[in-house]
């Protein structure tokens, strides 16, 4: 692929809002991240488990409380996520536009299951109550990409707006349909990326299915992207650039399973995205890897790391310090490889991201020449 | 070079039949597929009619194994997959590669499963959430179904968006084929009827009583329907390679969002029209060369009137046939466009367009060239399919008889 600079971040995580508070985060370990504790339900039922919330997130402070009012929280952590990155990239200053405008910048972005929260709410209420008192002003939340359609009202962006599913894979996912997208001359820069809320219901699954060590946690990365060469000549800050990218799947050998990450698509999908980069295994400096404590996980994305790069290269775990995002992850390990690159800590990264039933994708983020 | 993108099968779950020959015979008999609503119980609400597809049943075309993991709306898929390869004849062995990919729209993927796992926590409290129904969950498993259930190998994509999801997986699978990523996709989409939808719907006051009279002066909104519509889509190398016999091919897409209301579309069709615009040059046409346009139709108040304002802008006045098929299948949602998409290649290839039924009184504010009631015989080498969807999500491909496009090279890339 032909290179896509990295010219801002909008980043939410439970390290703090926005790219200084971001940096620091991870620059101090000390700061704790995981609690037992959660401000938007009752953490009692699921003794021991830890969550990454973005504490005291408060959109409005942010980017004002009009219009908010029925939105969840998937949504307001993209919004906030939006607005900074879109400032961060110098394409707004203070709402305004200072470079492209709303025909040119469209939005792609990943999450993993759409918005529990506001299934669950609307559920309840039919359940309980009665279906026809569900509030009308709140169905659209149920739908997995309105999340992101407020993302493109809200910002007036009017390119195009794809959300992309395809599990924990799905920030990378996004980052590769953003570049078809964006080669095809369909928007000059996209916000890309991924989000995720803590839920109750998120919780329970994993508490249900026994997954809940890796910690979930909630944020949203968008990272502004556009063609290399126009974010030059726009005298834009390059931050990094993605070069390459890849995606793979494998059915399971046996047919029974469902839940079947595979270390085969894996590997496959990472060597097409070092392919993509015209790079070799042995020019990556550092594996933002998926890794989080989850050994029916863990266990297949080691195998394909140790295949692909034989131990030589240095594994990271950007999951040890931000959670388990899903359908955030990816985009939470390019911000997290930006802000290696900017302290001098590597110059080439791959991102792998292993799906849950076959599905697997990688990307190549390089540090940009200044 | 950038190849040509071949349909050379189709599939179809409606509620007016299964396959595309049942399917597209019914939409030329102007049937209804609307009836009383049998998935949940719905005596209590204001509305009980819906296009449901009775006649699917899963077990008919399912694995056992598939039948324990996929919800409704993944079995339809799998369903119209299957029948989609068979139509194109296509050899297990040209699916079991790196180069072929699934990449399907939906708006709320396997809504039944999840439907399942807050029942049980409601009512019967945490404990009673099923584990095996967890790992069923997942939007990103509608491709993933049909992935496997086809051996394919290469990507795996969900994509949804709203009502007009079907459009966009059509549109980016055809991207895939021309940047060289993949040479077979299966596309397409699919959306189940379910109460919550339907109660929201109920709720925003967008369902109407009994019929979908889409531009009807007494339209009184839509009727919601289920389904999924699979089209393999090829390269031309491919199709050339194996002497596979394409139906049509898929010319330009144009895609834009409204960035205006989160129900209601932008009231110039602002998104509509840029959609429809890049559709028609991406194909290397201009507006004249259009024969007939596949409404999105869906007989609300709003959308047939921003519609109608688009079709005006983007035509300059000249009256396009335009007909909506939701009239007879109701709107399938997700799965809207990509049904639609495989009514739009039926009128490629018969010079037929299908009619909209209930079409009883003109609305002046929709003054169009609507095809009433009755199938119409016209030109019909260039069709586009509108979806224009809440939120604003607008997207719209073209289909062409094979052979009256210019080789991709020669079409416009940007405009």
């Amino acid at each position: 692929m032909k290179p896509l600079a990295v010219t801002g971040l909008g980043v939410v995580s439970p390290l703090g809002i926005g790219w200084s508070a971001f940096v620091e985060g991870l620059e101090d370990p000390s700061r704790e991240v995981f609690s037992t504790e959660s401000s938007l339900f009752d953490m009692g039922p699921y003794e021991g488990a830890r969550v990454g919330e973005v504490r005291g997130f408060d959109a409005a402070k942010i980017i004002g409380d009009k219009g908010l009012r029925n939105n969840d929280r998937l949504t307001k952590l993209y919004l906030v996520a939006a607005r900074l990155g879109l400032e961060h990239a110098g394409l707004k200053a203070k709402g305004a536009w200072t470079a492209y405008g709303p025909d040119d910048v469209g939005v792609v972005a990943a999450n993993a299951f759409g918005s529990l929260e506001a299934i669950h709410e609307l559920n309840t209420v039919a359940r309980l109550e009665d279906p026809r008192y569900i509030n009308p002003a709140r169905f659209p939340n149920t739908v997995i990409n309105s999340s992101l359609g407020y993302v493109s009202i809200w910002e007036d962006l009017r390119a195009l707006n794809a959300t992309v599913v395809s599990g924990p894979a799905g920030s990378v996912e996004s980052v590769g349909c953003a570049e078809m997208y964006l080669s095809n001359g369909r928007a000059k820069a996209a916000l890309v990326g991924g989000g995720e809320a803590l839920s109750e219901s998120l919780v329970l699954a994993l508490h249900r299915v026994g997954m809940l060590a890796v910690r979930p946690a909630e944020g949203a990365v968008l990272a502004v992207l556009e063609p290399e060469p126009a974010a030059r000549a726009r005298g834009a800050t390059v931050y990094a650039t993605v070069t390459g990218y890849g995606t793979a799947f494998e059915g399971p050998d046996d047919d029974d399973r469902l839940f079947a990450p595979s270390q085969k698509a894996l590997e496959r999908a990472m060597r097409a995205a070092l392919a993509d980069a015209s790079l070799a295994p042995s020019d990556v400096d550092v594996v933002a890897s998926g890794l989080a404590g989850y050994a029916p996980l863990d266990g297949p994305e080691s195998a394909a790391l140790a295949a692909v790069f034989g131990g030589a290269t240095r594994v990271a775990s950007p999951k040890e310090r931000l959670g388990e995002t899903f359908g955030a992850s990816g985009a939470m390990a390019l911000a997290w490889c930006v802000a290696q690159m900017r302290a001098g800590g590597a110059a080439t990264a791959i991102i792998p991201s292993l799906g849950f039933y076959g599905n697997a994708s990688a990307m190549i983020v390089r540090r940009a020449e200044q | 070079m950038t190849p040509r993108v071949y349909i050379t099968g189709m599939g179809v779950v409606s509620a007016l039949g299964l396959g595309r020959r049942d399917f597209w015979a019914s939409l030329l008999a102007g049937r209804s597929g609307a009836s009383p609503v049998e998935s949940f119980d719905a005596s209590a609400l204001d509305r009980a009619v819906a296009a449901e597809a009775k006649a699917f049943r899963a077990r008919d075309h399912l694995t056992a194994r598939e039948l324990r993991d996929a919800g409704r709306c993944s079995a339809m898929a799998i369903a119209a997959a299957r029948m989609a390869v068979a139509d194109a004849r296509l050899p297990h062995e040209a699916l079991r590669t790196e180069r072929a990919s699934v990449v399907l729209g939906t708006t709320m993927g396997e809504c039944d499963v999840l439907s399942r796992l807050d029942d049980a926590w409601i009512r019967r409290g945490r404990d009673a959430v099923d584990r095996a129904d967890v790992a069923r969950y997942s939007p990103s498993l509608l491709p993933i179904h049909v992935a496997r259930a086809l051996g394919s190998k290469g990507m795996v994509l969900t994509l949804p968006a709203a009502c007009a999801a079907g459009n966009y997986a059509i549109g980016f699978a055809c991207d895939l084929i021309r940047a060289g990523r993949a040479d077979v996709v299966v596309t397409g989409a699919s959306e189940m009827l379910q109460e919550l939808q339907y109660c929201g719907f109920l709720r925003l006051g967008a369902l109407a009583p009994e019929r979908c009279q889409p531009f009807d002066l007494n339209r009184q909104g839509l009727v919601v329907g289920e389904g999924a519509g699979v089209m393999v889509l090829e390269s031309e190398a491919h199709c050339l390679r194996r002497g596979a016999t394409p139906l049509a091919e898929v010319g330009g897409w144009g895609i834009a969002c409204d960035a205006y209301h989160i129900t209601r579309p932008h009231p110039e069709a602002m998104g509509s029209v840029k959609a429809m615009r890049d559709a028609i040059a991406r194909s290397g046409l201009g507006p004249a060369e259009v024969d007939f346009v596949n409404a999105h139709g869906t007989g609300t108040r709003a959308n047939d009137a921003v519609e109608t304002r688009a079709m005006r802008d983007v035509f300059e006045g000249r009256r396009v046939p335009i007909s909506s098929v939701k009239s007879m299948i109701g709107h399938c949602m997700g799965a809207a466009s990509a049904i639609e998409a495989v009514s739009c290649v039926e009128t490629v290839l018969s010079g037929l367009y299908p009619p909209t039924i209930g079409y009883d009184t003109p609305d002046p504010e929709c003054d169009l060239d609507v095809v009433a009631n009755a199938p119409r015989a016209g030109a019909a080498d260039v069709v586009l399919n509108n979806s224009l969807a809440f939120g604003g999500y607008d997207a719209v491909v073209c289909f062409a008889k094979v052979g009256r496009l210019a080789p991709p090279a020669d079409r416009a890339v940007t405009q």
